[in-house]
């Protein structure tokens, strides 16, 4: 049962141009029309996207396509040029990192960023925001038993191999009880193992209802775990669609295969 | 409780020396919970937030100021040292504001600046501090009653910081100090608490400070804003182990006892001393006494936020792993 | 007021804080630390200038050229010894490393030259016609030396091979090696560099201000405001905002008494950190 912190706000008045915008009960992320530049280089053209509320969606490109631009647009670490990002029927075009998190988005870090010198336990009752001591003890030892690292619970963050960070990192961003969860190549440099332990438990959380979107050049389990893939190339979305569409697509395989 | 115990035995040790000891013990304890509870306060801010500076003796120097003439107005010692306090507060606020949009090495040297201006401020506006001259003030003829007082803050300094060590505040601190981009991204309010912890670790600098000048009924800018003050706190912080419950005690009663040995028969090579042991404890025990005796488990020490562990070992039969969303 | 003799004033002090904050500047964008003991390489770079001309009686320039390669020895030093040891751990470490050796270097300065003040009555004396001015010879002569090497390094930094090894170490420390020129070494050079820098403004303040062990607390600490309001990481920010800061202080004592004047540049400082963090030029410190 997911409890809203936040103060409901008002649902934005959709902007004429952009109707899609009226059924945020089903696409819980709107991206539109975001573009991006650095100097003269280009990173994101005309980026239009929508993640359907209760869905695992992936992004994926080559790259230098602007993935990771895209992912810290609408993490907030990065303004946008032009164009919006819509989150749980909210602007948060121009909100910080912080105003994104407490509008129920859990975020996980490309490179670990736990908090090294803090126990397992502690990285997560950290951010157990509103609960009480015991509560957010709770939560934490729940999210352990779910991810089955409870043997991890008194490591230290620096203690922990890269593989255990990337776990401990998502049972943090779920100490936010999150709806929408942003994971940033949660899938890189890891082995086989422990990629398809984390396919089933994202699989499991969004049983539970939670919206799971990501980037990865994993194609492999892009494909495996995705209802929905945007492929990002030279800063626009080529192609987009279930696996089948996706690994059909001529555009892709140029771009990919 | 071994905190409790530590916590206990060592203010009763404290409390009963103006009855036993002689004149010179009590001296030595007057500097000591001075220097206890500057520790502690520089630890809050220092060690839990991450935002190490040098300027701590900025509180320190303008509660001297800010107590010495309530006092020299006609107030009682005890409300000048009250108001200091609150002095403290009040420069810390928008000194925060300003100086906490910045990290590392410009929060800390920022800070030493302001000291200065502090300083500069106390000699240049020689109408009302006397300047260079000092401002002298009527001696307090019982030292108990301050004795107590200083005995109470450096105490109540060190209850709080294991307060804050077994809750949630503090973890949210430490998580600051680990990574403050990724503390903000996952929804902690950084600049709130920042704030707040660089307002609550000048008050007690402060508040000594004005005791300390009923101590020697005499201020100057030399002592108020002593480089001396500054180095021998973070010092003993470091070399008791930064953002630890213990560690700021450990390190001020090991410099207390090196300062005395030291501070009289060596006064010229004193503070390069002192600059010595804060480089070996830098290149050769970062983490401090405390710290490397808790890794080490050694049975006397408390372990750190033992509160959360207690909670995580507590069989909850309640606990079920459908709950995690 | 006399504000065109208040304008050459402030500009000439400026010309020194350049000259100290570029040396603090290049340190911190090769190194990422800042050496609180900048300030007193300085003040040994002053003292040993006094040493040098009343005691050994030998002539100022001397000391212009022999200053600089001791304080870059001693900076050297402190970076071999300490500084590299500590470069991989936390960033507070190093800091309160160069806390450290500040304290260090001042009370060790005491031991040799004791606490009080010392000048150089008679070096450089006298004064010169300028633009309808007296201007004081020391003060002018300083002047120029320290806009002459902060040029110079500035030249060196943009168009050698080396320079442009340190340039590309302040963007981009992951890439270790850049043409053969390894990053120890880029460190060292740096290090010895802004090190010689502090001792030349020492040489060339001493015939000016009285110097004392504690000089680097009172002088070298205004390189920082410098840096700050310039912008970390500039070259060019630091040269404006020493020049703008320079005349800052002189109208802000002429207005509000000396001590007054030199806590302004601390004020300026906390408002640029207010107003605009990154400085006049810079490239932020919040990343």
């Amino acid at each position: 049962m997911h409890v809203q912190r936040i103060q409901p706000q008002p649902t934005p008045v959709p902007p004429p141009d952009f109707a899609s915008a009226t059924d945020t009960a089903e696409r819980i992320l709107v991206v539109e029309g975001v573009g991006k530049r650095f100097g003269g280089l280009v990173a994101l053209s005309d980026v239009s996207l929508s993640v359907g509320r209760g869905s695992i969606t992936g992004v994926i490109g080559p790259n230098g396509s602007g993935k990771s631009t895209l992912f810290n647009i609408i993490a907030g670490t990065l303004r946008p040029d032009r164009g919006r990002v819509f989150l749980n029927g909210h602007d948060t075009t121009r909100a910080s990192p912080a105003q994104i998190c407490r509008n129920g988005v859990g975020r996980t870090f490309q490179i670990s960023r736990l908090f090294g010198e803090m126990t397992v336990l502690e990285n997560l009752v950290a951010v157990a925001h509103g609960a009480s001591d015991a509560e957010a003890v709770e939560r934490a030892l729940g999210l352990l038993d779910f991810l089955e690292i409870t043997g991890l619970r008194d490591k230290w963050g620096t203690e922990l191999s890269y593989g255990q960070r990337k776990l401990v990192e998502i049972a943090r961003a779920l100490m936010l009880r999150p709806t929408v969860m942003l994971l940033d190549e949660p899938f890189a440099g890891i082995n086989p193992r422990l990629q398809n332990r984390i396919v089933d438990h994202l699989e499991a959380l969004r049983q539970r209802g939670l919206t799971l979107f990501f980037i990865d050049h994993e194609m492999r389990i892009v494909l495996e775990i995705c209802d929905t893939i945007h492929v990002l190339a030279q800063g626009r979305v080529i192609a987009e669609g279930d696996a089948a569409a996706i690994r059909s697509d001529p555009k892709v395989q140029d771009a990919y295969f | 409780m071994k905190s409790l115990v530590i916590i206990v035995v060592s203010a009763a040790l404290a409390a009963v020396i103006p009855f036993v000891g002689s004149e010179y013990a009590l001296s030595f304890t007057v500097q000591l919970f001075v220097f206890v509870a500057l520790a502690y306060s520089w630890n809050l801010i220092g060690g839990y937030a991450g935002y190490t500076h040098f300027g701590q003796v900025a509180f320190f120097g303008v509660g001297a100021y800010t107590g010495a003439l309530m006092m020299d107005a006609g107030f009682h010692w005890l409300l000048a040292a009250g108001a200091a306090g609150l002095s403290g507060a009040l420069l810390a606020l928008p000194l925060g504001g300003a100086m906490l949009r910045v990290k590392g090495p410009f929060f800390a040297i920022g800070m030493f600046g302001m000291a200065r201006v502090c300083e500069s401020f106390a000699l240049g506006f020689d109408g009302i501090t006397q300047g260079g001259t000092g401002l002298y003030l009527t001696p307090v003829t019982d030292l108990k009653p301050l004795y107590f007082v200083l005995w109470a803050i450096a105490f109540g300094m060190v209850v709080l910081t294991w307060k804050l060590d077994n809750s949630r505040l503090g973890i949210q601190l430490l998580a600051i100090r680990e990574d403050e981009t990724a503390a903000d991204a996952l929804g902690i309010r950084t600049t709130r608490l920042k704030i707040g912890t660089f307002v609550a670790s000048a008050i007690a600098p402060a508040a000594v400070g004005s005791l300390y000048a009923t101590y020697l009924s005499f201020i100057d800018p030399a002592t108020a804003f002593a480089p001396m003050t500054e180095l021998t706190t973070i010092a003993m912080v470091l070399l008791g182990g930064m953002g630890t419950t213990f560690g700021p005690l450990v390190g001020a009663v090991v410099m207390s006892v090196v300062n005395e040995l030291l501070w009289s028969r060596f006064p010229e090579i004193y503070l390069a001393l002192v600059g010595a042991v804060i480089l070996a404890v830098v290149l050769f025990m970062p983490r401090g006494i405390v710290s490397f005796a808790m890794r080490r488990a050694w049975w006397w020490v408390p372990a750190a936020r033992s509160s959360l562990r207690r909670l995580a070992s507590r069989p909850a039969p309640s606990r079920s792993p459908k709950e995690a969303h | 007021m006399p504000v065109f003799e208040l304008l050459i004033a402030g500009i000439l002090l400026g010309g020194l804080y350049a000259l100290m904050a570029c040396g603090l500047n290049l340190v911190f964008g090769v190194m990422r630390i800042i050496n609180f003991a900048h300030g007193d390489l300085l003040a040994v770079g002053a003292l040993t200038t006094v040493s040098i001309v009343t005691g050994l009686h030998l002539p100022f320039y001397v000391a212009i050229v022999v200053v600089p390669l001791l304080t870059a020895a001693l900076g050297l030093a402190m970076q071999v010894l300490v500084l590299r040891r500590l470069a991989d751990g936390p960033m507070i470490m190093s800091l309160l490393a160069t806390f450290a050796l500040s304290t260090i270097l001042v009370n060790l300065s005491i031991l040799i030259w004791g606490g009080g003040y010392r000048g150089l009555p008679g070096v450089l004396g006298g004064s010169v016609h300028l633009l309808g001015l007296d201007v004081a010879l020391s003060r002018l002569v300083s002047f120029l030396v320290a806009m002459a090497v902060t040029l110079l390094v500035w030249w060196f930094l943009q168009s050698t091979r080396f320079g442009r090894a340190i340039r590309s170490v302040s963007q981009a420390p992951e890439l270790a090696v850049i043409n053969g020129i390894s990053i120890d070494a880029v460190r060292n050079v740096t290090f010895a560099l802004g090190a010689a820098m502090a001792g030349l403004a020492g040489v060339l303040l001493a015939p000016t201000f009285a110097s004392d062990p504690q000089l680097g607390a009172r002088f070298g600490i205004k390189a920082f405001a410098v840096i700050i309001v310039g912008g970390m990481g500039s070259y060019p920010g630091a040269m404006a905002a020493a020049l703008l800061l320079g005349v800052l202080e002189v109208f802000g004592g002429y207005w509000f008494g000396q001590v007054i004047g030199s806590a302004m540049l601390f004020l300026v400082m906390l408002v640029v950190l207010l107003v605009r963090p990154r400085g006049l030029l810079g490239m932020g410190v919040r990343a």
